[in-house]
């Protein structure tokens, strides 16, 4: 049985990646045997997905010192509603696999991107730009260390001008720092292969082409309308508007930026990072590593944060960007601090701290 | 009805299937790959036989065990049964995949109905770890009783 609340989100998700939403889609059966499978088959949407041909747009930036952004953009291949499968954990030690079949049949969104990204780096950041997204969607909470967002990435080189070299696949990428190493990893791993006159397998590939794909005939094809298509007598808990959805999208990351950037006057590369679209490449100056997660969730909550001290403090825009962006920012990390701790402790005196301080680089002041 | 038999006899004559590689079965014959048949379809005609190669790769991907000869001729037969169908002409007719595809697709509402039946489900289990079913490590040939295959979910 179909849930309707997994069909809103393909179609908002398809949407906000400006895809075309396909008014017919269906439902195919995937064969293969595995013990995280206990049914035998996967059931997703290989033949005609739900959405197709859309793109993403990213940030990039210019040069090491991430002073310069800007945008390339990854075309994607479709969406597709499928069932996920259990979880494995190998335990080579005893021969053996633990299942946990929790998220077994439970529905997952697959985005499949064309080969438009050329290494570690910027398959990391559109990454987080689809989870910023998908944030903001809410159609997802996005997150990689908890499993919510898995990343397969496929990875091949070519000379300029020749077809598509063989790719290899790796899977169940859960971090960006790993995404991109990984990748980095990979695409040099081939490179040095194939100037050794060696070729790359694979293996993934072989097995995959062969696998028992049937229709899935439990479920018959799934119809979506809009405005115009709309049957006048229709259950309304039983058909699904595009129109009506599309109005409902929230505001998207690229539009909060370009909102920051009108209405505050700050520099395009500055909205970038108080989304915090700068990842994993917001390295602190501080002399041991930060761990990734606690990197990323720097940034949570950090727009709030700017967009109160802003209300409150009436402190001109440009300051109150440029403390919250260096000085907080700077101390939080060097803190090793999420932004909603900081807060909660001492909210009013921060603010006063900001307000009182313009663009001094003082972060040991009193309140803290 | 006898124009009827004609054809279908027609059409298990010796042309060797298409899909078949020219490789050598376990016997030592050699076949020829197939030239084109008179259906659309891809599937190969009567008589054909299935190459080693192919018999590996379906015990691999099927779990199952091709043990003799006589199964594989089985499997043969079995397909030369199946070909029957090319009998019919379904030219400009569209697959029928389910009796359902004129019906409307169910969309349930986000709700939780059930659930927080974890302990008794982990009763299906022989064995069990710490709430995790426990299983062998991959996939097992039967031929092979080893694991060879990569998984396509394994973390």
């Amino acid at each position: 049985v179909l849930n309707r609340r997994c069909v809103e989100a393909a179609v908002m998700t398809g949407l906000a990646l400006n895809c075309h939403i396909n008014k017919k889609s269906l439902f195919d059966r995937k064969h293969y045997f595995y013990a995280d499978l206990p049914a035998g088959y996967q059931i997703t949407q290989q033949r005609l997905p739900i959405a197709a041909n859309g793109h993403l747009t990213y940030g990039t930036y210019i040069g090491k010192k991430w002073s310069q952004v800007t945008t390339k953009m990854v075309r994607i291949k479709q969406i597709q509603l499928e069932q996920d499968s259990g979880k494995s954990l190998h335990d080579d030690l005893r021969a053996q696999t633990l299942i946990d079949l929790n998220r077994a049949g439970v529905g997952l969104l697959e985005v499949v991107l064309e080969p438009d990204l050329c290494c570690g780096e910027e398959a990391a950041v559109a990454v987080r730009e689809l989870q910023l997204i998908l944030q903001a969607l809410g159609t997802s909470q996005a997150n990689m260390a908890e499993g919510q967002l898995r990343v397969d990435a496929n990875i091949s080189v070519h000379h300029p001008g020749e077809p598509l070299g063989v790719r290899t696949e790796v899977k169940n990428l859960n971090s960006f720092r790993f995404l991109a190493k990984a990748i980095d990893y990979e695409i040099q791993r081939q490179i040095t292969e194939l100037e050794n006159g060696g070729e790359i397998l694979n293996e993934t590939r072989s097995f995959d082409y062969k696998l028992g794909f049937m229709p899935e005939p439990n479920l018959p094809p799934l119809v979506l309308y809009d405005a115009t298509s709309l049957p006048s007598d229709a259950d309304s808990q039983q058909v699904i508007n595009i129109d009506q959805l599309r109005d409902m999208l929230p505001e998207l990351p690229s539009a909060t930026r370009a909102r920051l950037v009108q209405q505050y006057g700050m520099l395009p590369e500055h909205s970038f990072t108080l989304l915090g679209s700068k990842v994993y490449f917001e390295l602190p100056k501080v002399p041991y590593p930060v761990e990734e997660t606690t990197a990323a969730n720097n940034e949570v909550g950090l727009l709030e944060f700017f967009q109160n001290v802003i209300k409150e403090t009436r402190a001109e825009p440009k300051k109150v960007t440029n403390w919250v962006l260096n000085t907080f920012l700077y101390y939080l990390k060097q803190q090793n601090l999420a932004v909603s701790e900081r807060v909660q402790t001492s909210r009013s005196s921060v603010i006063r701290q900001a307000a009182s301080q313009g663009s001094s680089e003082n972060p040991k002041a009193p309140g803290y | 009805m006898w124009a009827r038999a004609v054809r279908v006899r027609f059409l298990a004559a010796p042309h060797r299937g298409r899909g078949f590689a020219s490789k050598a079965d376990p016997q030592g014959k050699v076949q020829a790959a197939g030239q084109g048949t008179h259906t659309p379809r891809l599937a190969p005609q009567g008589g054909g036989r299935v190459s080693a190669a192919k018999i590996e790769h379906l015990e691999r991907l099927a779990l199952v065990n091709f043990g003799s000869r006589e199964a594989v001729a089985r499997l043969e037969k079995a397909i030369a049964f199946a070909d029957q169908l090319h009998a019919v002409d379904t030219e400009g007719v569209e697959p029928l995949e389910s009796v359902l595809e004129d019906r409307c697709l169910y969309l349930r509402s986000d709700n939780v109905a059930e659930g927080d039946c974890a302990e008794e489900l982990l009763q299906n289990s022989r064995q069990v770890v710490e709430e995790y079913f426990v299983a062998p490590p991959g996939n097992i040939s039967l031929p092979d009783m080893v694991n060879k295959i990569p998984s396509p979910t394994a973390e």
